[in-house]
């Protein structure tokens, strides 16, 4: 009887590698290791193509082959009886497999090694335990739809795209015991990410920055799918490749740069956007110092929660409050105690207070706005809407873009300069807190 | 194998390297030329170094006697976990012989060092001796002339001649 390949994912993760028995047309069978087999769905698998090799000379012969995956837990091996039915080098297949190959060279630095050139298709034509090999070894539970059910209708109860995130984060946690984890999200004027909330790290290195394509979430971001790396060794470390690439860019970069918290011992990870429609919105992003720790169960899971994230987001963003009479109302009092010094540098809006970087970008312009708000009109009371048409924030026409930036503002506030605070009083609006009199100094382009 | 079209013994360094904790991949095929691919337990070779034999547990053996006794097509893949040094022989004269007394020793200690191989790497014993597997009960053996030899290890090489 025919097992389902489905029932199978766990074999097909690269874990332990699989083999593949192909023959020539003259009849010489020819036996070789693959990497990783990858799951396209319940009937097909497919190959990485990426250098010629016999195995692939032989099933353009001849179509039919035999491979043998192995589970990583139990170690029960399977056969797939298979036939090569064709080579993509476009789509969401390939895209999919490039990106994740492209995930693992960018860490590992041999971006140009790790070419593929295309996606070898296979229908999956039977699958059969291979005799002798079942295992009294357990297999880990997989991931329940009741979770995941639970976790969206949770969600759907968050008031703002704050609640939202870290809702998000903590569904995790407590559903699926994901202990280090964050949220990135899209600036879409530089293409960059930038972290929003983070759970288990030591610094939550909101601010931190990624680049488009860059390592795994880079690289999820620009293709638009969930990627996962299982056995990273210890030189993927992505916190330690962040650190290494901006000093590559000057020293003075990383002054500037908030370090991205990720885990050095960091084994799995998993990279999935979090899209309104065809619209980026940002990145979840996981890992684990467990070798093999997510695998399509975890990515399915995740990718259910962050679509429902993308489309709740979409829509919390439609409706700010219309600015009643009392938000207009000043409510600056006098603060006391020593002068806080704040700093704008009006060619890339990063605030400095005193000699240590706060932030830059739009969320640097719009606590430069805040501050001279309440410097020269005395006001601490403001509306999302207001900060959206400020031609000085130059804010991309996206509401649930600001709502990411006073969450990131606000967060960094809290971490580095407490005596400025951002307090949400209602829907699509906030009160700027200053309990200590500011310094405040301009320096232009 | 041959060199200049001459069948040659094997390196002595590769006798030893295929007898060793490596794993051991045998694929055969069938009259309609679909190969089939089947985790032997262990291997050993001539003293002249011009037969291998390889063994296979008679529960996991499937499509091989058939295969071998009809064609003697046969491909052998010996690989090192912790290094993945790899490399592959093939032979046209594969036949079916009768197990050694001393095979079942040969197995039982093939375990032990691969069980080791993938200790080194990461795996837990529990997992290694679970793929592993029991020790058979009753082996098949494979015999043949290696006739051709191919260096797998991944890189640039993978798939060249093995160079004596």
């Amino acid at each position: 009887m025919s097992l389902s390949l489905n029932s199978l994912r766990a074999c097909l993760e690269g874990a332990v590698p699989a083999v593949i028995a192909t023959c020539a047309r003259d009849g010489t069978p020819n036996v070789s290791y693959i990497s990783e087999v990858h799951y396209v769905d319940s009937g097909h698998v497919a190959l990485s193509f990426q250098f010629f090799s016999k195995t692939r000379q032989n099933v353009l012969e001849n179509p039919r082959a035999t491979v043998v995956v192995a589970h990583p837990e139990t170690g029960s091996q399977y056969r797939l009886a298979v036939r090569y039915l064709r080579t993509e080098d476009s789509g969401p297949l390939f895209d999919c497999m490039k990106a994740k190959l492209a995930g693992i060279a960018s860490h590992s630095g041999m971006t140009g090694v790790f070419r593929l050139r295309g996606s070898d298709v296979y229908r999956v034509e039977s699958v059969e335990e291979v005799p002798g090999t079942r295992s009294t070894l357990p297999a880990s539970e997989p991931v329940g739809l009741a979770d995941v059910r639970g976790a969206l209708a949770r969600l759907s109860g968050a008031c703002d795209l704050g609640a939202l995130l870290d809702g998000l984060l903590d569904e995790l946690q407590c559903g699926f015991g994901v202990r280090h984890s964050m949220v990135l999200m899209l600036d879409p004027a530089r293409g960059t990410l930038y972290s929003v909330a983070s759970r288990g790290y030591a610094e939550s290195g909101v601010g931190a920055e990624v680049r488009p394509g860059e390592g795994l979430i880079g690289a999820a971001a620009l293709a638009r799918i969930p990627i996962r790396i299982s056995h990273a060794t210890s030189e993927f470390g992505y916190g330690r490749a962040m650190r290494e690439d901006a000093r590559r860019h000057g020293v003075a970069d990383v002054d500037a740069e908030i370090p991205f918290p990720g885990l050095p011992e960091s084994q799995s990870q998993i990279a999935v956007p979090i899209l309104a429609g065809e619209r980026l919105l940002g990145v979840l992003f996981a890992e684990s110092p467990q070798t093999a720790r997510f695998g399509y169960d975890e990515e399915d899971a995740f990718a259910a929660l962050a679509s429902h994230v993308g489309a709740i987001a979409s829509l919390l963003g439609e409706d700010d409050e219309p600015p009643s009479e009392s938000a207009r109302i000043p409510g600056a009092t006098s603060p006391g105690g020593a002068t806080l010094s704040v700093r704008h540098y009006a060619e890339n809006d990063s605030v400095f207070v005193g000699e240590d970087y706060l932030i830059k970008g739009v969320a640097g312009a719009i606590l430069w706005r805040l501050l001279r708000r309440h410097a020269d009109e005395g006001r601490s009371d403001h509306t999302n809407r207001e900060l959206r048409l400020d031609p000085a924030i130059r804010l991309p026409d996206l509401s649930e873009n600001l709502e990411a930036r006073l969450i990131l503002l606000a967060r960094r506030l809290e971490e580095r300069c407490p005596s400025l605070r951002i307090e949400k009083t209602g829907r699509g609006r906030f009160r700027f807190h200053v309990l200590r009199p500011v310094a405040l100094q301009e320096i232009p382009r | 194998m041959k060199a200049g079209g001459i069948a040659v013994p094997l390196e002595e360094a590769h006798a030893e390297f295929i007898q060793g904790g490596v794993s051991v991949i045998v694929a055969t095929r069938d009259a309609e030329h679909v190969a089939d691919a089947i985790r032997g337990c262990g291997c050993r070779v001539s003293r002249d170094r011009r037969r291998v034999v390889v063994l296979v547990d008679r529960i996991r053996a499937g499509t091989l006697v058939a295969n071998v006794t009809a064609n003697g097509q046969i491909a052998v893949v010996f690989s090192q976990p912790s290094t993945h040094r790899t490399i592959q022989l093939k032979g046209t004269d594969a036949s079916v012989v009768r197990p050694k007394a001393s095979d079942r020793a040969l197995v039982a200690s093939h375990r032990e060092e691969w069980i080791d191989e993938l200790c080194r790497i990461g795996y837990s014993r529990e997992f290694a001796a679970a793929f592993w597997g029991r020790l058979p009960e009753t082996l098949v053996a494979i015999a043949f002339t290696p006739s051709a030899a191919f260096q797998q290890t991944p890189g640039p090489a993978a798939g060249q001649p093995l160079r004596d």
